[in-house]
């Protein structure tokens, strides 16, 4: 089956290491599409929406920020600290806006689930649906990830 | 047969015309030739058209802040283009404010030299030069912060303000393209030699995990600096310093310059940690209370383990800052460190009576 010369680009992009070290997809292998397909799927599983997982990662990283660096509750049993670099990434969507590297690092006190993410990774799952692939820095596993946030 | 011939050949030549055509219009269109760019309305360059302008002025050694390898992300290397940049752009647009706009600032990496153009640049930025130097030695400070000491081999001396900063070039590495990224120096300003920068590892940050997990001692690096001005004012005005990770090192460069100087300005020092085994740089701090009579370090761990050995102020660095200190008008203040640690340490002065224009800070974002 041919491909999408456009999303043939955007894949290339993803796996490159140009806008982070490793890259999005990590050591994944699978297609992009394949990936997109199964994670929606682990999400569909896991009983919640983009929306609700994006918009349930940007309370905690407003509650993280109060924080200063340091580790506070940020609602539940769910506990979180946000780190700050300089700068800025786009999203490799080519979306105009810009992100800035912020990093939020979440943990449960009950059951020791932990993740990190940052500002462009909530975009990415709630625009695009994207958890990155495994083996990225910042990948996420749908069903874990929903496990950690609610 | 004689028309098939005459037809093959007129085909052949339209094509060969069509081709040529483009090759010129390629050459005509691209080519724009040498291209003078006036600078301060007192100098003028000339360089080869069809570059940006910030790696325009790159080539003639005249180093515009970017951390971005120029891919409009950063927005540090805003300048006044005052003619020939053509239309402001929508890779520009997002980090320009109305004001900007009016006053003809632009995103240099984001302006084409196309023909001539009339820009100003800050004079501080003529004295920025790019720098060869040696990785002397890599210390771990904590878990994910190392010190990174270099040795200057061309040219062999730096001059800079204390508070300023340097731009570590990243070659590429794993596939990741070259950039630059923007680290205060932490060194001894006496020291000409040497710089000394203190960063902190970001997970999946091109230029923190080269530095982590590739440079090693006695690699060589190429820097371009210095630039920023975050530095100590000129006034008697007793000073709040409040910092937290890597913001450590413009506050410990100024206050090796305090001491070379013998500044006995009164200040008083808050830098945050979460845990008590992330703090660092105890001795050193400890040593410039003693040079420094009027100096106080106040270390807050957020987090003291139960049981443990902490003693001192625990909880938010701002809140630390607060409680101890007293009405701040007449004070000044010294940030370094994230935006929300900037955001609440503003809060924290100005309630205490510091004026908001006496506080001076030199966020990440």
């Amino acid at each position: 089956m041919k491909r999408d010369p456009e999303r043939a680009k955007l894949e290339a992009v993803l796996r490159a290491s140009k806008l982070v070290a490793g890259g999005f997809l990590g050591n994944d292998d699978r297609p992009l599409d394949e990936i997109l397909a199964d994670d929606a799927a682990a999400l569909e599983r896991a009983g919640r929406t983009r929306g609700e997982v994006a918009a349930r990662m940007r309370e905690i990283g407003a509650r993280a920020r109060e924080g200063i660096e340091t580790w506070v509750p940020a609602g539940g049993a769910v506990e979180a600290r946000m780190i700050e670099a300089r700068g800025r990434i786009p999203c490799p969507w080519d979306h105009p806006g810009r992100y800035f590297k912020t990093i939020v690092e979440a943990r449960r006190t009950d059951t020791g689930d932990a993740a990190r993410w940052s500002d462009l990774s909530v975009h990415l799952i709630e625009a695009h649906g994207f958890f990155q692939g495994r083996g990225s820095p910042f990948r996420l596993e749908p069903r874990r990830l929903v496990r950690l946030l609610f | 047969m004689l028309a098939t011939a005459a037809g093959i050949l007129a085909v052949s030549g339209i094509a060969g015309g069509l081709a040529a055509l483009l090759v010129l219009a390629e050459r005509i269109i691209r080519n724009y030739g040498e291209c003078e760019i006036l600078i301060n309305g007192e100098r003028t360059l000339t360089a080869q058209g069809g570059q940006s302008l910030l790696e325009t002025l790159s080539q003639q050694k005249i180093f515009i802040p970017s951390a971005c390898g120029g891919r409009g992300t950063c927005a540090y290397c805003k300048l006044k283009v005052l003619d020939g940049g053509g239309p402001l752009l929508p890779t520009e647009e997002p980090y320009l404010d109305a004001a900007e706009r009016a006053a003809g600032v632009r995103l240099s990496c984001q302006v084409k030299v196309r023909g001539p153009l009339r820009i100003e640049i800050p004079e501080h930025l003529f004295r920025v030069r790019e720098f060869a130097a040696t990785c002397a030695s890599i210390r771990d400070l904590t878990h994910d912060i190392k010190e990174f000491r270099f040795a200057l081999r061309d040219p062999a001396r730096i001059e800079y303000t204390p508070g300023q900063y340097l731009q570590l070039f990243t070659p590429s590495y794993d596939g990741n393209e070259e950039v630059y990224r923007a680290y205060s120096m932490s060194s001894d300003p006496a020291d000409r030699e040497h710089v000394e920068l203190v960063i902190r590892l970001v997970p999946g940050g091109i230029c923190t995990t080269w530095c982590f997990e590739h440079l090693q001692e006695g690699d060589h690096v190429t820097f371009n600096g210095p630039y920023g001005d975050f530095r100590l004012s000129k006034t008697e005005a007793p000073m709040i310093f409040v910092a937290g990770g890597s913001g450590m090192a413009p506050i410990k460069c100024i206050l090796h310059q305090m001491q070379n100087e013998g500044i006995a300005r009164e200040a008083t020092y808050f830098f945050g940690a979460n845990r008590a085994d992330e703090l660092f740089y105890l001795d050193e701090m400890a040593a410039f209370e003693k040079a420094l009579p009027g100096f106080r370090f106040v270390p807050v761990v957020a987090h003291p383990e139960a049981g443990g050995a902490w003693q001192g102020e625990t909880g938010l660095v701002t809140d630390a800052a607060r409680r101890n200190l007293p009405d701040l008008a007449g004070h000044e203040g010294y940030l370094c460190g994230s935006p929300g640690l900037i955001q609440a340490a503003v809060r924290v002065l100005t309630d205490l009576g510091m004026p908001e224009d006496k506080i001076y800070y030199d966020t990440f974002g």
